[in-house]
């Protein structure tokens, strides 16, 4: 498609929330380019083929939190969007047993029972506990965080909605979910449950993607932001998208570009263009410049501001709140390319659990101690593992009778210590394939022959989700999701609506509340904010975001 | 049988401000203390050594006030004292009102940054103190009392405080609040014994590391009173009998050696209080200075449901600081010390780093091998010379228990930690006290031997402490009130909480 020079809105990234963005903007009349580093689109939704015949989801892996209305309003699916749910899950332990997540009720009840007894009846509360959260969050997760400093009326509208749903939860409940947020998971299922297998296994989602350990306050509130999505429905429920994560932004693309929009790959921007405090356009690394009054950038506020804008005359107490945003990675991930399906000695024949989430931490100790390897700078001994193999139910993932295996790591450091320097220039050849030994070994603990099966495995430390995606240390969520850096604090304070220092530049990608993951509301929220801004009919009429 | 209109059970600091609080309002007040003398775990020692508390920097005016106590009493203002970071190659640095020095004198390049850091908490802190001086907010359900207009006004206070701060100071409260200590810190300052001081004092009494999201509160709460730090004339015990004496002004009866063993409830009501000697007092008020666990045990669970006794059970209380006492054998100045070091606060913190690994072993149930330590040297009425140490972390919940091996453990650690940075010390020790957290859980009936009877955590703190719908000091049966460090706003030697509950009983009892 020819380029034209001049656009009404320019994203910088087509991560998925910058796909988001363009693709409301779109449909709201404006002609938008999309300009993206890399040869191919989806930044960390992305689906990718390493290996002849397999494809993998290189960096996300499963799907639920995505917002339904953004789906909704962006007709996905007549685009190709199709979510298979998953089901199930399970923990091994080293001595042989494992501990099965079902999703029937009673086959759960039986199998928590068989732990424990007591577990089995704690179950419940729990589950009705995070549900009560869940429904608590997601009305704000499409809507701006007020400013707390801020009396426009806007703001006090937010901020008065915020308060008539926490008042509407009553006094009780108040404090329960006020509580909820402020607490660490380990402390939160040491409250509910006794055995150890059961806890490790339902603790994974609260220090998935952060620089915290399951008992560091904040923890708790980390899990919800893995509840809180759902599929057809289903609250809580997570999926496979067909075709793997890319499948997603691939979707909102095509949803894009059949409105009129342009994304332009291969070429990464190498300046955001301002001039008198106002946006112009950008300049490529290709040396191509467009032009436009609006440019939305998807890269983490950290790229955007140190790399990519003039920062002299921007506010110094923004510049320093930048560069004190936490964005540290602790994740790595291993796609594995399978000649057959593994054998797992502990499942019982034809169950339905290896179809879902598995994971070989037996206790919250061991996942606490993985932590403090990551704090001195190592991956850990023990990682906490999550692991899936998708082509079970996607057969497109792998040639017939094959199977491809995604496994995140948690923890894994960006700046290695190697003999007491940490440096992300640790990170040889030689300490990845450390690192993968270490996480094969935890694989084993599960399918003892995991080593003869691979036929390509692809390793990927921090360095390399920051190299291929931009995700600055290769946080996956574009920053951490502390209560510092979360709701009006996200990603800064004072800048949480989206628009930043320079006028006409503004922020769609996590690191803008509410945060990470494929969600797509942080870009939804952004293309609202522009809409209203920049253009004279304002609303984004007729959509949910 | 003697009746009184309202009982305190404990003579805790707290137990002693609420009893002298309520008798200044015209009530007949008892104190029962467990223990012979009076002060709970601020006064607790053995065998003549130091008490458990050794500093204070967080005593509250308005709670001297209304208790009847002149402020400026020599007691309290006593000595006030610089903090001295020990560092193992001599080069210690020293911490004055204003700035860091190294201990030739100079200035320390990070001072003016320490300064800043300081300065803004104490902002912070200002404004925190006046949320602490008032019940934590919400809890009336009637819709304009005069209790919620008050309420209102006072929180609007803090508003207004926070709106004077400006708008991007506002902003910068409602982030730092939230943060951790260890990012904050180093954000500004590089790692080292800086650092590593701020984070010390950020985790003291805490069972948490400076990395724990929440941990710049802690900080925040110390600073609250503006952060002077004395060692008072006479010990803890004169600043107790200060307290004491203002109980006796106030006419209270005060019973120390004799233990509750009852608190007693008619019809859902308190009806008084009976002792393990046999006695039965009175009162339709009774103020408990125990922890909350203690204080259903003693009213029997039955009083509450099964939903407060989740709750109950659920409160985080694990002490993780124990207390090394030092005899030294003479008055000679401590090695490696200036002479005007010689009564300084002494911190082993080398960096912020330091005090998260001394956290590690602490969440596994191990004592840190590399201790934090804030050391005193004191002298004692009899003429003894010591070194106070509190040490951390030594969880109460150590596994294997703190058998008699593990105590000289961890005076061995404590000693060794400090003779590295002032070699010679060991020479001058005679004699060595170790007081673990379950020794002052069993003394004094703080759970776990937590520095605050439950930890201050985020999740523990304003409406949420000691736990969510027992926040306003009500707590059961009607005419029943807790008083010590679990309840809003916390503990240290400050006297807020029992000058807060003594008002809400009184308030609540009109
Ligand atoms: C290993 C891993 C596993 C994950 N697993 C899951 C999961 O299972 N489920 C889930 O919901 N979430 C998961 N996440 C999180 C989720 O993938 C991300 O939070 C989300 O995809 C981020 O989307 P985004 O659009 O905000 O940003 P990104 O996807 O980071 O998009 C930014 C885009 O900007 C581009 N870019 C960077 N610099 C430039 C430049 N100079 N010029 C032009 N373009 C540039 C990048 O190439 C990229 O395409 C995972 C993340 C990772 C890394
Ligand atoms: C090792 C250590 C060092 C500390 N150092 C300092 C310091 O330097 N500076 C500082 O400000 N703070 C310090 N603190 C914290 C401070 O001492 C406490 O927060 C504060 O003293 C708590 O006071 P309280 O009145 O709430 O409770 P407590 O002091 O625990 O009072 C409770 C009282 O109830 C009594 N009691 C218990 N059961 C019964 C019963 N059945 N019947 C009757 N009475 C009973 C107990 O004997 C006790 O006297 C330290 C704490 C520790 C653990």
């Amino acid at each position: 498609m020819a380029l034209e020079s001049r656009y009404d809105a320019i994203v910088a990234g087509a991560g998925h929330n910058g796909l988001t963005a363009a693709a409301y903007m779109a449909r709201a009349g404006m002609n938008v380019l999309v300009v993206e580093k890399n040869g191919w689109i989806g930044g960390a939704a992305v689906s990718r083929s390493l290996h002849e015949g397999w494809t993998y989801s290189n960096c996300s892996y499963v799907c639920s939190l995505l917002r339904r209305e953004i789906a909704r309003d962006l007709d996905l699916p007549k685009y190709g969007l199709q979510v298979i749910p998953y089901e199930g899950g399970a923990s091994f332990t080293r001595d042989g047993d494992h501990f099965a997540y079902y999703s029937d009720h009673n086959a759960l009840r039986r199998e928590m029972a068989r732990h424990s007894a007591r577990d089995a009846d704690a179950y419940r509360a729990y589950s009705q506990a995070i549900m009560r959260q869940c429904r608590f969050i997601r009305p704000f997760l499409l809507r701006d965080a007020p400013d707390p400093a801020s009396l426009r009326p806007r703001d006090l509208g937010e901020l008065a909605y915020l308060v008539k749903k926490a008042h509407g939860l009553g006094s009780r409940e108040l404090g329960e979910t006020l509580k909820f947020w402020t607490m660490s998971i380990g402390d939160f299922l040491d409250e509910h449950f006794e055995n150890g297998l059961i806890k490790a296994h339902l603790a994974g989602s609260g220090i998935i993607g952060t620089g915290l350990g399951v008992y560091s306050p904040g923890t708790a509130y980390v899990l919800l932001h893995h509840y809180m999505g759902d599929i057809d429905g289903g609250i809580g429920a997570w999926g496979f998208a067909r075709g793997g994560m890319g499948a997603i932004s691939n979707a909102i693309a095509a949803s894009f570009k059949d409105h009129g929009g342009t994304i332009h790959t291969g070429a990464g921007v190498e300046k955001i263009l301002s001039k008198d405090g106002r946006v112009q356009g950008v300049a490529l690394e290709d040396g191509k410049v467009f032009y436009a009054p609006v440019v939305a950038s998807n890269m983490d506020i950290k790229r955007t501001i140190q790399h990519h804008v003039d920062t002299t005359d921007l506010p110094h107490d923004f510049t320093k709140a930048v560069n004190n945003f936490k964005i540290r990675g602790s994740s790595a991930k291993l796609n594995i390319s399978l000649d057959q399906f593994p054998d797992f000695p502990a499942a019982p024949e034809h169950t339905s659990f290896l179809r879902g989430d598995m994971h070989v931490s037996e206790s919250l100790f061991e996942l606490e101690r993985a932590y403090d390897d990551w704090k001195d700078g190592r991956w850990s001994e023990k990682p906490y593992i999550d692991m899936l193999i998708p082509s079970q139910i996607d057969p497109t993932m792998a040639p017939t009778g094959a199977h491809m295996m995604t496994v995140f790591v948690q923890y894994a450091p960006y700046d290695l210590n190697v003999d007491g320097t940490r440096s992300a220039d640790n990170w040889t050849d030689a300490q990845r394939n450390a690192m993968a030994d270490t996480v094969l070994n935890q694989i084993s603990v599960a399918c003892p022959d995991i080593r003869d099966r691979v036929v390509h495995m692809e390793v990927r430390s921090p360095l390399e989700i920051e190299r291929e995606v931009g995700l600055t240390e290769g946080n996956i969520f574009q920053g951490e999701l502390t209560f510092d850096q979360l709701f009006f604090n996200r990603p800064v304070p004072g800048w949480s609506q989206y628009s930043l220092p320079i006028k006409g530049l503004y922020l769609c990608g996590s690191s803008a509340h509410p945060g990470g993951g494929v969600m797509g509301a942080p870009g939804a929220n952004a293309a609202r904010a522009i809409l209203r801004h920049e253009t004279r009919h304002g609303r984004m009429k007729g959509y949910a975001a | 049988m003697s009746n009184f209109d309202a009982i305190v059970v404990g003579g805790g600091i707290n137990g002693l401000v609420a009893g002298a609080v309520l008798g200044r309002k015209g009530k007949k007040v008892c104190i029962i203390e467990r223990a012979d003398r009076f002060g709970g775990m601020a006064s607790y020692a053995v065998d003549g050594g130091p008490s458990l508390a050794h500093a204070l920097y967080n005593l509250s005016p308005r709670a001297l006030k209304d208790a009847g106590i002149d402020v400026d009493r020599a007691t309290f203002t006593g000595q006030q004292i610089d903090t001295v970071s020990l560092a193992d190659d001599g080069n210690h640095i020293v911490f004055k009102a204003n700035g860091v020095y190294w201990n030739d004198g100079s200035q320390h390049p990070q001072s003016k940054a320490w300064c800043e850091l300081i300065q803004r908490f104490k902002t912070y802190g200002g404004l925190l103190r006046q949320l602490a001086e008032a019940p934590p907010p919400g809890g009336h359900s009637a819709s304009l009392s005069r209790a919620r207009l008050a309420e209102m006004l006072r929180l609007a206070k803090v508003g207004i405080g926070l709106k004077m701060l400006g708008k991007s100071e506002m902003r910068r409260f409602l982030q730092v609040v939230l943060s951790n200590v260890y990012d904050i810190v180093l954000d500004d300052l590089p790692d080292g014994p800086v650092a590593g001081m701020l984070a010390a004092d950020a985790i003291r009494g805490a069972a948490t590391g400076p990395r724990s999201p929440g941990t710049v509160f802690n900080l925040i709460y110390r600073l609250g009173h503006g952060g002077t730090i004395t060692q008072p004339t006479g010990g803890m015990t004169a600043v107790v009998d200060t307290l004491v004496d203002g109980a006796k002004a106030a006419d209270c009866t005060l019973l120390p050696g004799t233990e509750v063993s009852r608190i007693l409830v008619d019809l859902d009501a308190v009806t008084g209080v009976q002792t393990a000697d046999g006695q039965t007092l009175r009162a339709p008020l009774v103020l408990s200075n125990l922890a909350s666990p203690l204080t259903s045990q003693l009213t029997g669970p039955s009083l509450f449901d099964i939903e407060a006794t989740r709750r109950i059970r659920n409160i985080r209380a694990r002490g993780t600081a124990a207390k090394v006492n030092l005899r030294l054998k003479d008055a000679s100045p401590l090695p490696g010390l200036k002479s005007e070091q010689k009564d300084a606060r002494l911190i082993y913190a080398p960096s912020a780093d330091y005090v998260e690994a001394a956290f590690n072993p602490a969440k596994y149930r191990e004592m840190s091998k590399a201790p934090v330590i804030e050391a005193l040297r004191t002298e004692q009425p009899d003429g003894s010379h010591w070194v106070s140490a509190i040490v951390q972390y030594a969880p109460s919940d150590l596994d294997g228990g703190w058998t008699q091996e593990a105590q000289d453990r961890l005076a061995q650690i404590t000693v060794d930690t400090l003779d590295c940075a002032l070699p010679g010390l060991r020479e001058q020790i005679t004699d060595t006290q170790v007081i673990t957290p379950d020794q002052i859980a069993t003394a004094t009936g703080a759970p776990g031997g937590h520095w605050h009877h439950a930890e201050m955590s985020l999740d523990q703190l304003l409406t949420l402490r000691p736990a969510n719908g027992i926040s306003r000091y009500a707590f059961g049966p009607k005419g029943l009130f807790l008083c010590g460090a679990a309840t809003h706003p916390g503990g240290d030697v400050m006297g807020l909480a029992g000058r807060n509950a003594a008002l809400m009983a009184l308030e609540v009892q009109k």
